[in-house]
């Protein structure tokens, strides 16, 4: 127990025990684990150590026991990881071990750390670092080990290195850095509490730890030896030989229980104490040098005795009493002196500062730069250099100025760096903050209101500029004249500024000359009301201008004449007085004027007034005559009534006894009359004196005006004169002039009777005017409601308050700038006497000498001021809103001030402002309504008419070159624009020219006619009105899928941009090294792979259809003609044949395209071959070459099979016999059509195709050859029917579009189409060339599953009812009706964007479709019929990708093709369908996954999983998919006379073109045969084009007798009258040559269900032999 | 009804700091003017050069306008964007200029910049490509608030324009 390691290890089982507690339990048990130990340690520490030992029930103590027992287990591979520790990292050590103690370790440690680091570290911190070494062997000092341990440490100290080293690096790169900076903390504080450890250890027992010291080293100088380092072993033998500490016996009686109990903990243990013992060795590796410096020297003892004897003793004994020790402040100096040094702060001498003569020397006086030095303060620099001086060298530091070298002063005067703009991060403006002002309380009551923002106060400007004593008590009496005579000469000015008289003078004269204009004008004529009326208005206004010019004008005479007078009277008072107080002078200037001019106006002037008084007076009378006459008038009525009524009374008088009651009312009713007096007597007018009005005239004149010729007298007052200076003026005077210059002024200004401001109090001058001149801005809150300055005159000291002037609130458009300064008058009841000159006021005064006329004066004066709203800093007056105001100004007023009428605002509006002027009337004369009136007339002349919109850049409309509409209307830049869209009619326009004027309208007019003619049909070119119908709706589908594609168009391919040579790989290499070992095969030549160039640079010519026709087999051969006198000469040639029994046919193959045609050479024979290659140019519709365009085109290529028939006209007699005149002409046989489209999405057809022959052909019998005709037997008895092989191609070869797979929106389930697309893909991936769908695209553009489309559907009844026994005929009809109708490619319509399908009867109703279509109809029909039937997706020639249909009959398959309604057998080998890639029916979908595609060689079997793949199988079974087909199909039948109506037509039309294509030849038609062949016809129709042949031909043969008939019937399904044109075009029966040739033409429509029409077409030739 | 032609390459870019580039370039106009024909955005290929700083395009540019106006003069605006190794395209700069206003043959070098953000992002870009795009690019030709935009100079574009005008001097615009 005494051993420190043995401590140490408690210590740490302590600690193990402390933390699982903290792990488990709270942190309160924790710090009261911790609170003991820490305690206890401190005071002394084997106590500590002891205590838990002897507690029985410590977990820790347990704990400990098993760990010790498992570690000597682990001895020896501790013994290598201490090893590790000799790598130099000892940071990243610690961390790869904690790192594999795992996280609860870890976390216990922190939560351990933490909890110490609140507590005294050094006991704590010891528990945690001073856990200790591993526990070694029992016999860890025996020799014996060491050899072996020795061997071992070799070998497992290179492993362990390499081990830890490759730990190291990964798990350092791991911990953040702040983890390491824990950690290294730790260790420092781990190094202190080492150095307790020896201590302690010491302290236990000494002297064993000594001698075991020395043990370690000696064992270590013996290990060192051997091993790799000294230090290695050294620090490993010092752990290894730890004593032992613990009895075997102990552990394992407990180990049971210890095990029970740390089960769990042992294994996080051993990783935990494999770290803790890594810490430990580090620690111990410590602990040995510092025992080294230590523990082996002095300190050792002096602890011990320290310790030793502190028990022993009490504390008295080491105790003793002192007093205070304390040295006096003067011993404290004296003491310091001695060693401190205090630099005095004198200045030091320069000699002692520079070597001995030396003279200071300064640079700046040599003329050298010497820069500034930095400042220092004398003082400062005494100080220093006093310091130096003292040190040694200290002159050294001294420059040869004798002052301390320094360095120029390094700080710049302006800084280098340019300021810093702390810019915002990219802040979002609506982030950023605004700085604002602390808000203001909200306002009381009597505030403004809405003055929400209170920033925009309001300002009131007050200016103050200054005051005029109009009256003061200190005037003198010349004081008061010179005021009068100024107000009068103000007065004076204002009215000759305003210039009142001339102004109503010229209005005078207006009126007047309007008036006379209007005499003038409707002179003598009886006026209109209304006109008289305007007269009448016109001569009151005159009177009333008149009047008021006249009052004007005397006005103005009156002042002159005060003026004159009161300047008269102050010279006089001058004189009187003998000095002058005023500067006033008043001149009076004369302006002389023409006399004789003046007299005359003067003359007229009068004569005006007098002829109008006199009109006046006149109609004045007039109006008072009609008013007499009237009164008269009413007054002798009156009269009249009295009379008689006296009269009345006297009779009634006299028969008064008669009817006395009765009357006696009556009579006091009447009797009242007379007593309510009647109108007096009316006085009549006088008439007017006209006299007396021109002699009133012209005194009035002579009164207000200046006399004719007078000078006009214009008066100037200046105050220029001399005021006599104060000595020489009287006593009373000089007292009354001192007294005034006593006196100052000033005024307050008090808004809302509260002062606010005053001004500076100003001396009162000795003309009594005092300048303020002051601007006073109020910010204001409150409402204003009076504004008032008070005038205080000044004496001394006292103040007295003389006036106060009431000021309005301005208006709110007043603002500062715009208002003139207003003068306000006031005065004063304040009564002043004075002694002196003075006047004083409210005290009578007279100018008369005698006293009288006296006048009181008041004191009174004007103050200048003007009060307005201030302007902000943004031009916005800082005025209330006016409805603020208080009332009551808005009166009577407004009307004729136009802002407070309209408000400031509507000052803008001309719609108010003319309102306004035409309501108050203004004058258009008066100078102060000139402005408005200016502008009232550019408003009205509908120059600045107020927009009714706002313009953001008004200017642009100016700078523009031209107007919108007339850039629209430029045919030039429509057509460049239209081109550009790609509108068709202008898609590939070439050339537009570069003038306007050479554009013509012409151009438009086809773009024009389509657009407006959108939805009108055009009937005639489609021949029936249902099909154009469909047209057009097959159009607008178009369209709109067109536009769905748009999009996807614009997607290209990389070779569609580049075209790349492939690089040739070595497998391509090799293969064509061994081609060329490959012998040579000229006759056999091979097809090679061209280059594929793509559309887009192409142009007409360009491109070359290539047809290779290789051979035909089974062509129809002639009929000998038995009875025609001319087969002598063609059995000759036949003769010459090599095969005598045969037949004659010399087929030729003619080839058209796009009207160029060409044919081959002529063979021999029904089994011709000719192999030869024909060259087809091809130009693109408008010479566009791009894919879209490409795949649109319709052209069909045309291959003919003809007979050459060489016919001899017979010998020419005349010359007997040499010359031979031959005929040729060229029999139809048979075509094939190919569609361009097909040629362009295949690139090449190759294959064997079956010539679509006429079912009747004259003169040709389709037997076959009797003779054995080598191995072609087998194949042709299969077969029926002339084949032709082909090989067509384009040179160059074009990359047809790719078909875009767009993702459809689809109402599919999702499973459903993503397993479809798995199954295309898989489909894709394993069989490349089998087609394989499973969905497709409806009309709509979305996509549905296939077998959707499958569904029975009904045929017509009237095909199941024709034959009713025969359900092999009703299927070959049904067949025939599928194929009648017309075949139109998907990729045509839909210019190749995609495949759509269309249900069948979207298909019936639009009789368009593609194979598909045709195939699902078919298909559909077959399965109502009760046939099994499947739809083939495989791929055909010429088709390309199509649909064919498959039946089970019997045991057999027949494959159908659904456009041309024939049937094959499975083994035919002619059938067209080559390959089938999958079979769909409403089920399901077969994949067809056999080795071969072609049907000869397929098993149809599809219940066989390992030749055809299902789509739903078992694990995805069919999800129950509902059709998308109609339930039941509806016919219409086909009207019969439409069907006549247009058979016709089509008659009439072919007709026509028959005779066009022959224009130099006259054209016959033979109506007998026409005749014939008509009836012929339904025969056909009837059986399908079927056996009728032979009977027919006999028919027509006795028919005819002696013609040479050629001819065939032609059938087609209708679409359109093109292709029947096209058709006939191209069998040539016109271009027979011969003289005496006749046509037939008969024209059949046979009309099936729904608008189905088969066509039939019989064209024969005939040439009378 | 003056007329504009645009007719020119933008021949391709030097002084980026890698060289795999590709251009995103349109022309921007003013409402007087009408695109008669021709494409008035597009991109070019990509062009990494094997030797040389400089990646060439040589893409076509041909555009016809008409114009009522002065206003709104044409203004080409460029992005070049970097594609890198992993096929990811990354923003490295936008440019702009102005279509020369003179007719006959001009030879722009338009310097392009590109926004910095912050140093994480530039550490982001440093380490996983990528960078701080414009939200709307109209702000490389209309934008008055881009001084508020921290920046770096990136390469130089360099465009061949020429030029034909037709009418301008009828309605006094003097070339």
């Amino acid at each position: 127990m005494a051993s420190p390691s043995d401590i140490r290890e408690k210590l740490r089982k302590k600690r193990r025990a402390l933390q699982e507690t903290l792990v488990k339990n709270k942190n309160e048990d924790d710090v009261q684990a911790l609170v003991p130990s820490t305690k206890l340690s401190g005071e002394k520490r084997q106590t500590t150590m002891k205590e838990p030992e002897g507690s029985e029930e410590d977990p820790g103590e347990t704990l400990k026991r098993t760990i010790r027992a498992q570690r000597q287990r682990r001895k020896k591979r501790l013994l290598e990881q201490t090893l590790v520790q000799e790598s130099r990292d000892d940071d990243v050590e610690e961390i790869s071990t904690i790192q594999h103690d795992g996280a609860e370790e870890e976390s216990a440690e922190k939560a351990h750390e933490s909890v110490v680091s609140s507590r005294s570290p050094a006991g704590s911190q010891k528990g945690l670092f001073s856990r200790t070494q591993h526990t070694p062997s029992s016999q860890s000092q025996s020799q014996s080990l060491d050899d072996f341990v020795k061997r071992r440490l070799e070998e497992r100290l290179r492993a362990a290195r390499s081990k830890s080293e490759s730990l190291q690096q990964p798990e350092a790169s791991f911990e953040p850095a702040s983890r390491l900076q824990s950690l290294r903390d730790r260790d420092t504080v781990t190094r202190f509490d080492r150095e307790v450890d020896p201590d302690r250890s010491g302290r236990q027992d000494p002297p064993s730890a000594l001698s075991a010291r020395v043990k370690f080293r000696e064992a270590a100088r013996r290990v060192g030896k051997g091993l790799p380092t000294a230090e290695e072993a050294y620090n490993f033998f010092t752990f290894n030989f730890e004593p032992d500490p613990p009895d075997e016996s102990e552990t394992t009686s407990s180990k049971r229980q210890k095990q029970r109990k740390t089960a769990k903990d042992d294994r996080d243990e051993d990783e935990g104490d494999e770290a803790e013992e890594q810490e430990d060795a580090e620690a111990d590796e410590d602990n040995q040098e510092e025992n080294e410096n230590q523990s082996e020297e002095a300190p050792l003892v002096q602890n011990a005795e320290e310790d030793l004897f502190a028990l022993d003793q009490s504390p008295q004994d080491f105790l003793e009493v002192r007093k205070a020790e304390y040295i006096g402040y003067r011993n404290l100096i004296q003491r310091e002196s001695d060693l401190l040094f205090t630099p005095s702060f004198r200045t030091v001498p320069t000699s002692i500062k520079l070597p001995e003569n030396m003279k200071p020397r300064y640079l700046e006086d040599e003329g050298l730069y010497v820069g500034e030095r930095p400042s220092v303060s004398l003082t400062n620099e005494n100080i220093l250099e006093n310091r130096i001086l003292k040190m040694e060298e200290g002159k050294k530091w001294f420059g040869d100025d004798g002052r301390i070298m320094a360095l120029p002063d390094p700080i710049k005067e302006s800084s280098t760096r340019p300021p810093l703009f702390h810019m915002e991060e990219d802040l979002d403006p609506a982030l950023q903050t605004v700085y604002r002002k602390a808000l203001k309380s909200k306002y009381a009551n009597l505030y403004i209101a809405g003055a929400a923002d209170p920033e925009g106060d309001y300002q009131l400007d007050v200016d103050v500029s200054g005051l005029i004593f109009s009256h003061h008590p200190l005037f003198s009496r010349e004081h008061v004249l010179a005021a009068r005579l100024a107000q009068l000469y103000d007065q004076y000015l204002t009215r000759q500024h305003n210039n009142l008289t001339g102004h109503l003078t010229d209005k005078l004269n207006g009126l007047r000359s309007a008036l006379r204009n209007m005499l003038e004008i409707h002179g003598g004529q009886s006026l209109t009301q209304a006109m008289q009326q305007r007269f009448s208005e016109y001569s009151l206004e005159i009177r009333n201008t008149r009047q008021l010019r006249d009052s004007e004008q005397e006005k103005d005479r009156t002042l002159l004449k005060n003026i004159v007078k009161m300047w008269k009277e102050i010279k006089a008072l001058r004189e009187f007085q003998k000095f002058t107080n005023t500067p006033y002078k008043l001149y009076l200037r004369r302006e002389n004027v023409d006399r004789a001019s003046d007299e005359r106006e003067h003359e007229d002037e009068i004569l005006a007034e007098v002829l109008e008084l006199e009109a006046e007076s006149e109609e004045d009378y007039h109006k008072k005559l009609a008013e007499y006459n009237k009164q008269l008038e009413e007054w002798k009525l009156w009269r009249r009534k009295q009379k008689s009524k006296k009269k009345k009374r006297k009779k009634k008088k006299k028969g008064q006894a008669q009817e006395d009651t009765e009357e006696e009312d009556q009579e006091a009713s009447e009797s009242e009359g007379p007593v309510e007096e009647g109108p007096p007597k009316p006085e009549p007018p006088e008439r007017p004196d006209f006299d007396s009005i021109e002699q009133q005239v012209r005194e009035k004149a002579s009164r207000i005006r200046r006399k004719p010729g007078e000078a006009i007298l214009i008066p100037e007052l200046s105050a220029s004169g001399n005021i006599t200076a104060s000595e020489l003026c009287p006593r009373a005077e000089t007292a009354r002039r001192e007294d005034v210059a006593r006196r100052s002024l000033f005024i307050k200004i008090l808004y809302n009777d509260k002062e606010v401001s005053r001004t500076d109090s100003r001396s009162l001058n000795t003309d009594f005017r005092v300048h303020f001149g002051q601007i006073f801005n109020l910010k204001i809150v409150n409402c204003p409601q009076s504004i008032h300055l008070q005038v205080f005159e000044e004496i001394g000291s006292s103040c007295s308050l003389l006036a106060r002037v009431f000021v309005p609130v301005p208006e709110p458009s007043v603002v500062t700038g715009n208002v003139p300064v207003e003068e306000f008058e006031f005065s004063s009841n304040q009564r002043v006497m004075f002694d002196h000159e003075g006047v004083g006021s409210d005290v009578p005064l007279s100018f008369e000498a005698d006293g009288g006329n006296k006048q009181t004066l008041l004191t009174s004066g004007k103050l200048s001021c003007c009060v307005s709203w201030g302007i902000g800093d943004d031009d916005v007056p800082l005025a209330p809103p006016v409805s603020q105001q208080p009332g009551g100004i808005h009166s009577g007023l407004g009307r004729l001030d136009a802002v407070t009428y309209i408000g400031a605002s509507g000052l803008y509006d001309m719609k108010k402002i003319g309102e306004w002027a035409t309501q108050s009337r203004l004058d258009p004369n008066d100078p102060k309504n000139a402005s408005i009136m200016q502008l009232l007339k550019v408003a009205s002349s509908g120059e600045v008419t107020a927009p009714e919109y706002f313009r953001l850049e008004h200017l642009q409309e100016e700078f523009n070159f031209v107007t919108d509409e007339e850039l629209e209307r430029s045919r030039r830049f429509r057509l460049l624009r239209l081109r550009n869209q790609e509108v068709a009619e202008f898609r590939n326009y070439k050339c537009v020219p570069a003038l306007e004027r050479e554009v013509t309208d012409k151009v438009f007019q086809e773009y024009e006619r389509r657009l407006k003619e959108g939805e009108i049909i055009d009937t005639k070119e489609h021949l029936d009105s249902h099909r154009a119908l469909v047209a057009k709706y097959l159009q607008k589908i178009r369209e709109s899928v067109i536009n769905r594609f748009l999009l996807a168009k614009h997607h290209y391919v990389l070779s569609d941009l580049v075209i790349e040579e492939e690089i040739p790989s070595i497998g391509i290499l090799g293969l064509n090294l061994f081609k060329l070992a490959e012998p040579k095969r000229p006759l056999k030549p091979q097809r090679k792979e061209r280059k594929k160039v793509t559309a887009q640079n192409l142009s007409d010519g360009d491109i070359k259809l290539l047809v290779n026709i290789i051979r035909a087999f089974d062509i129809p051969i002639r009929r000998p003609q038995s009875n025609k006198p001319g087969q002598s000469s063609q059995s000759a040639i036949q003769g010459s044949d090599w095969f005598l029994s045969q037949v004659q046919v010399r087929p030729f193959v003619e080839v058209s395209f796009q009207r160029t045609v060409l044919q081959t050479t002529t063979a021999d024979g029904p089994n011709p071959c000719w192999n030869e290659e024909l060259q087809l140019p091809f130009s693109a519709p408008n010479g566009d070459y791009s894919t879209a365009s490409l795949q649109s085109v319709k052209d069909e290529v045309f291959i003919n099979i003809f007979d050459e028939v060489v016919h001899e006209t017979g010998v020419n007699d005349k010359d007997r016999g040499k010359s031979i005149h031959t005929h040729v002409e060229k029999h139809w046989l048979g075509s094939v059509k190919i569609p361009f489209s097909t040629i362009y999405s295949q690139s090449r057809i190759d294959g064997t195709f079956k010539v679509n022959t006429p079912a009747v052909l004259l003169g040709y019998s389709k037997e076959r050859s009797h003779g054995a005709n080598g191995g072609y037997d087998i194949m042709r008895s299969l077969s029926e029917g002339t084949f032709v092989t082909l090989f067509i191609t384009m040179e160059p070869q074009l990359v047809p579009g790719e078909s875009i797979r767009e993702k459809f929106d689809s109402q599919e389930d999702e499973h459903l189409l993503q397993a479809s697309e798995r199954f295309e893909r898989e489909a894709a991936q394993g069989y490349p060339d089998r087609p394989c769908l499973t969905t497709v695209i409806d009309l709509n553009g979305k996509t549905v599953f296939i077998t959707r489309f499958i569904r029975p559907l009904n045929p017509p009844q009237e095909f199941l009812d024709a034959f009713p026994n025969n359900p092999q005929e009703a299927t070959a009809l049904v067949a025939r009706f599928v194929s009648l109708i017309p075949s139109l490619p998907d990729r045509v319509s839909f210019s190749g964007a995609c495949d759509l399908w269309s249900t069948c009867d979207q298909f019936l109703t639009l009789l368009a479709g593609d194979e598909e279509e045709h195939a699902v109809l078919l298909c559909n029909y077959f399965l109502s019929m009760g046939k099994r039937a499947w739809l083939i997706i495989g791929t055909a020639i010429p088709e390309g990708p199509t649909a064919y249909v498959l039946t089970s009959e019997q045991s057999r398959y027949l494959i159908w093709n659904p456009s041309s309604g024939q049937y094959y057998g499975q083994y035919d080998t002619f059938c067209p369908l080559l390959t089938v890639g999958c079979l769909v029916n409403a089920d399901n979908v077969w994949l067809n996954i056999q080795e071969y595609t072609s049907p000869m060689r397929l098993n149809f079997d599809i219940t066989k999983a390992n030749l055809w793949k299902p789509f739903f199988s078992r694990s995805f079974s069919h999800p129950g998919l509902s059709s998308v087909q109609p339930e039941e199909l509806v016919y219409r039948r086909t009207d019969k006379a439409a069907a006549a109506e247009l058979q016709d037509r089509i008659e009439k039309i072919l007709k026509e073109k028959i005779m066009e294509w022959r224009p130099r030849h006259p054209t016959r038609w033979n109506r007998y045969c026409t005749t014939t062949l008509k009836q012929f016809l339904p025969k056909l129709e009837m059986s399908g084009g079927q056996d009728v042949t032979e009977g027919h031909r006999h028919e027509l043969q006795s028919l005819l007798g002696d013609n040479r008939i050629s001819g065939f019937p032609l059938h087609l399904p209708f679409s359109e009258i093109r292709p029947i044109i096209e058709a006939v075009y191209s069998t040539g029966v016109h271009s027979v040559q011969a003289s005496n040739v006749e046509f037939a033409l008969a024209v059949y429509v046979h009309p099936y269900p729904n608008n189905v029409l088969s066509v039939w077409v019989y064209l024969a030739s005939l040439v009378r032999t | 009804m003056a007329e504009l032609h645009i007719i020119g390459q933008i021949v391709g870019a030097s002084g980026f700091p890698e060289n795999s580039l590709f251009c995103k370039w349109g022309v921007h106009t003013g409402g007087a003017w009408r695109l008669l024909s021709g494409l008035k955005e597009g991109q070019t290929q990509v062009d990494i050069p094997q030797t040389g700083d400089i990646a060439y395009w040589s893409h076509p540019i041909d555009l016809h306008y008409a114009t009522k106006g002065l206003q709104g003069w044409p203004k080409l605006h460029l992005q070049v964007w970097h594609q890198d190794s992993f096929g990811r395209c990354q923003l490295y700069g936008y440019g702009f200029c102005h279509v020369p206003s003179s007719p006959g043959h001009h030879r722009i070098s338009c310097a392009t910049w590109r926004p910095l953000g912050s140093w994480q992002e530039q550490l982001a870009q440093m380490f996983v490509g990528g960078g701080p795009q414009l939200r709307s690019p109209d702000l490389i030709y209309s934008g008055a608030d881009r001084y508020r935009l921290h920046t770096e100079a990136m390469g130089t574009v360099e465009l061949e324009l020429g030029l034909i005008m037709r009418h301008f001097d009828k309605y006094g615009v003097e070339s």
